[in-house]
């Protein structure tokens, strides 16, 4: 099999799938690749919300929206991205709903919004109401309207395909080429074949499965952001990685911020609200990274509960009808997670690694550069998690990602339509997917080795024991040469399933090469940057440093374990940095 | 804690298939898919499996557990007996991939013969106005995870005598969803009549049993569509009206319904 498309969009999460109804209905023929069935994409686990200026219930305006974004980011948001994601975010809002989302209304019957924490009026003064949300089930609503518009609008979708290796023409991309299609693996039979394209989005999603405790579906291995490494583009702010302090202990499912937004209390082995010793005004609703720390310095100061490494979430005082109406998917995550009854008892909860504010380096026409001067990959963009605009700095706002897809999903759709017609169809070389296949039946023809699961486990563990919340250059001097040994050993991996059905082993020994990829860019880019900004936090160096790091990290693919690092500014237009209290 | 013992369905379509009993260690807190993982792990590396958020939420990784279709994700290990031998196999109703992967796919199939949403053409382009009960309606069926245990234990599609002819409680929630979707002006009615082959449901109320979502299916969605379908096709008023009036009654269902 070989498939020609005008353009190619790898990934069907919300970025994805607005990109690629974009494209049909302005008549290019456009293809989705996905290795999940399109709405079973991470976008699907998204409840908080989407934030939009829309003001149905109290005075607001976007460019505060832009504020809150940049100062949220810890000044590392690049200020004309901000500007695009508050300003059209208000449009693609409106735009779904009338594509039949059912948002909750107000009772003269517009969108009703809710405060989030970090949305504020009037450049901080207090919260406001601005995040529109489906019931608990924005994220899920997304996925599903788009999905059938793009069935409306003609979109091919190739379900639970998975894309092995990207193709360029005209020298790699890091050497001036363009991109010239994908090389896909077909689950169900472990067909490989490639499929051309001038145009190809890279919205793959982001990559927490690095961590051993995450919020992150299986398959957010940083698939798309690796393969464009390997091909030459940098990885940008990869040290930038969002723990969220409410998972669930030992597993990482995520108890939204709803819990804390209700009133809930967070308590240490005593019992004691330790909220106040941090954030004494905000308590429990301070910013998302410095409740983590909070969490993090209670356990390694003994009073995380009976010693161990997590704290109490309490709801038990809002009373059940709050519990039960208000939390429905805590409490059901709880009881079924958990067994525990969180109407009578408190709920374990430890920091969990949730978002990715690092990635692909794109333009705000989500075109993918490929170093400090911006210069254009040609053909080649990403939106959605994979990408790093910057967007979100050094730390994302709650809401602020599905915001990102549908801002830039829709703009990657009518960027990629604008430039698809005066180019022309790539010409593909014979057997270009031979290298990939070759990689692929080294790995399985392997009779013995390492065991990609073992080599996960040890990454996992490497991660979040010593690149998670806190970091300092002891510990992350130790990770370094663990990460090389792990990628040393993977060079050995073997997988014992030798079959071509729905060959999950081969596929995730494949994936591990990706996540060992992002980890080696993360912890090189964490060693370098001596500050402590947003979600990186060094102990050794505790406060933010604006005269030597307000720049974004560039990590090249080197010498295998050494990553050649590199920087570019950060563009500044309306807001100079200030100080991030809250 | 005492270990668990899984029965899991080993086999490829056209290979003779068996079981394969796994002892697992148990840990505080396990569902059915960590126990499978540690399986995969441990002792069976090549066993199929499709699962992606582990949290209820994508409805990837359906199956049967002792019969009973269930998410391996939300089937606590803790709510079976002890020394009881957890059975787990692939969904029934659905082709055979491997262990317990089945194939879909018809699933998406029928999803693109229903009416996607429609609002009329006129409709001013600001922001619409509607009201919250109208919306609470519609999202109790957007909650669907897609999760298609509703499909595989319905007896209409099970015995397969009728697979291209019923469409399904998932379609039927789907097209509720729709129909009762307040800015909506698609008529659904005519294909939920014919091609969708409503009338094949004979209200059982399985499906509402097992819905992850806990979306009251049958109540909800399938018995308020019959009741329009009804309205429509065959209110004796109505159809006195049309014979009047020279149009054809239509023959009441599921005749009416059988396609050559
Ligand atoms: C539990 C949870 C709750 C969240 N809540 C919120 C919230 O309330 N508000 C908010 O703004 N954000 C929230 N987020 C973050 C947000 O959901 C994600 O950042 C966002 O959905 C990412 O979307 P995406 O389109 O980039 O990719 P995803 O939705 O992750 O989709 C990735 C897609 O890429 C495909 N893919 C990946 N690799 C390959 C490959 N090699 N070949 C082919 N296809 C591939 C996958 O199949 C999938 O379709 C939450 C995240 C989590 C984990
Ligand atoms: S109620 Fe109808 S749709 Fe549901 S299982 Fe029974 S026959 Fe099938
Ligand atoms: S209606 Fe319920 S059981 Fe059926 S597919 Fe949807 S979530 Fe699953
Ligand atoms: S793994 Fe997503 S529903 Fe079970």
């Amino acid at each position: 099999m070989q498939a020609v498309y005008d353009a190619l969009i790898v990934g069907a999460g919300g970025a994805g799938l607005w990109a690629a109804l974009e494209l049909a209905q302005a008549g290019v023929k456009t293809a989705v690749i996905t290795k999940l069935y399109p709405t079973r994409s991470h976008t699907g686990a998204a409840h908080g919300g989407v934030c939009a200026a829309l003001g149905n219930l109290e005075e607001d305006h976007w460019e505060w929206h832009m504020f809150d974004t940049i100062k949220g980011g810890d000044y590392l948001v690049d200020q004309d991205a901000a500007e695009v994601l508050a300003r059209e975010a208000i449009e693609c809002v409106i735009e779904l709903e009338h594509m039949g989302l059912p948002f909750n209304r107000t009772p003269d019957g517009k969108i009703d919004q809710r405060r989030f924490g970090g949305h504020t009026r009037n450049f901080g003064e207090g919260p406001v109401r601005r995040s529109c949300f489906a019931a608990d089930r924005t994220g899920h609503m997304i996925l599903q309207t788009l999905y059938q518009q793009c069935l409306k609008a003609g979109v091919v979708f190739h379900d639970e395909y998975q894309v092995v290796d990207l193709l360029f023409e005209g020298g790699d991309a890091g050497e001036g080429g363009r991109a010239a299609g994908v090389v896909a693996y077909r689950i169900a039979d472990g067909e490989i074949f490639p499929i051309r394209s001038s145009a190809v989005l890279l919205a793959t999603g982001g990559f927490g499965r690095m961590f051993r405790i995450t919020s992150n579906a299986w398959s957010l291995t940083g698939d798309g952001i690796a393969l464009a490494w390997r091909h030459g583009v940098p990885m940008q702010d990869m040290e930038f990685f969002q723990f969220h302090p409410t998972g669930i202990v030992g597993i990482g499912i995520l108890l939204s911020e709803a819990a804390r937004g209700e009133g809930g209390y967070l308590l240490n082995d005593s019992g004691e609200r330790f909220m106040k010793r941090y954030a004494p005004t905000m308590m429990e609703l301070a910013p998302r990274d410095m409740v983590s720390r909070a969490i993090y310095l209670e356990v390694r100061d003994g009073r995380g509960i009976g010693g161990k490494d997590y704290v109490h979430l309490d709801v038990r005082h809002l009373g059940r009808k709050v519990i039960e109406e208000k939390l429905p998917d805590i409490t059901d995550f709880a009881r079924v997670y958990q067994g525990v009854e969180p109407i009578t008892e408190p709920v374990p909860v430890q920091p969990t690694a949730h978002y990715a504010m690092g990635g692909i380096p794109t333009d705000i026409f989500t075109r993918v550069t490929r170093d400090e001067h911006n210069t254009v990959v040609p053909g080649l963009y990403a939106a959605g998690e994979a990408a790093c605009l910057s967007v979100h700095g050094a730390n994302r706002l709650g809401t602020n990602s599905l915001v990102d897809l549908l801002v830039f999903g829709r703009r990657a759709g009518l960027q990629m339509a604008r430039e698809v017609g005066g180019v022309d169809l790539p010409i593909l070389a014979r057997n270009v997917e031979e290298p990939v296949r070759a990689e692929l039946r080294a790995i399985r023809d392997r009779p013995s080795g390492e065991s990609a699961s073992r080599l996960r486990r040890e990454l996992a563990d490497v991660m979040m024991d010593q690149v998670g919340v806190f970091r300092d250059e002891p510990t992350l001097s130790m990770a370094l040469p663990k990460v090389r040994e792990l990628r040393e050993r993977y060079e050995r991996v073997s997988v014992q399933d030798k079959g071509r059905t729905f060959n999950t082993d081969l596929l995730e020994a494949r994936e591990l090469g990706y996540l060992l990829d992002c980890a080696e860019t993360t912890v090189a880019a964490a060693l370098a940057r001596r500050e402590s900004r947003g979600a990186h936090s060094r102990e050794d160096f505790p406060e933010r440093d604006d005269v030597n790091f307000l720049s974004h990290t560039l990590a090249y693919r080197g010498a295998p374990g050494r990553p050649t690092l590199r920087y570019k500014p950060v563009t500044i237009t309306r807001f100079a940095p200030k100080p991030r209290t809250y | 804690m005492p270990d668990a013992t899984l029965r899991v369905y080993r086999g490829t379509p056209g290979q003779p298939a068996h079981f394969q009993d796994f002892q697992v260690p148990v840990d505080e807190g396990m569902v059915v898919l960590d126990a499978l993982h540690w399986i995969q792990a441990h002792r069976a590396p090549d066993l199929a499996v499709r699962w992606n958020c582990k949290a209820a939420k994508c409805g990837s990784c359906s199956t049967e557990i002792n019969g009973k279709p269930a998410l391996t994700c939300k089937a606590r290990l803790s709510d079976f007996a002890p020394g009881e031998t957890i059975v787990v196999e692939p969904m029934r109703t659905f082709p055979l991939i491997r262990d317990l992967v089945t194939d879909v796919s018809w699933n998406y199939e029928v999803n693109r013969r229903i009416q996607p949403f429609t609002p009329p053409a006129d409709v001013p382009q600001s922001e619409w106005r509607w009201q919250q009960q109208d919306i609470e309606r519609v999202q109790e069926f957007r909650k669907c995870i897609e999760c298609f245990l509703c499909q595989d234990v319905c007896h209409v599609l099970r015995s397969h005598e009728t697979d291209n002819l019923f469409i399904g409680p998932r379609f039927l929630v789907r097209a509720a969803g729709l129909e009762m979707h307040p800015m909506d002006t698609a008529d659904r009615l005519p294909f939920l009549k014919d091609e969708g082959g409503t009338g094949y449901c004979n209200i059982t109320k399985c499906c509402t049993e097992v819905c992850p979502e806990h979306i009251k299916i049958t109540d909800n969605a399938i018995i308020p569509l019959k009741e329009r379908i009804a309205d429509r096709y065959y209110d004796p008023f109505r159809m006195i009206w049309r014979r009047l009036r020279g149009t054809k009654a239509p023959a009441p269902a599921p005749a009416a319904t059988t396609k050559a």
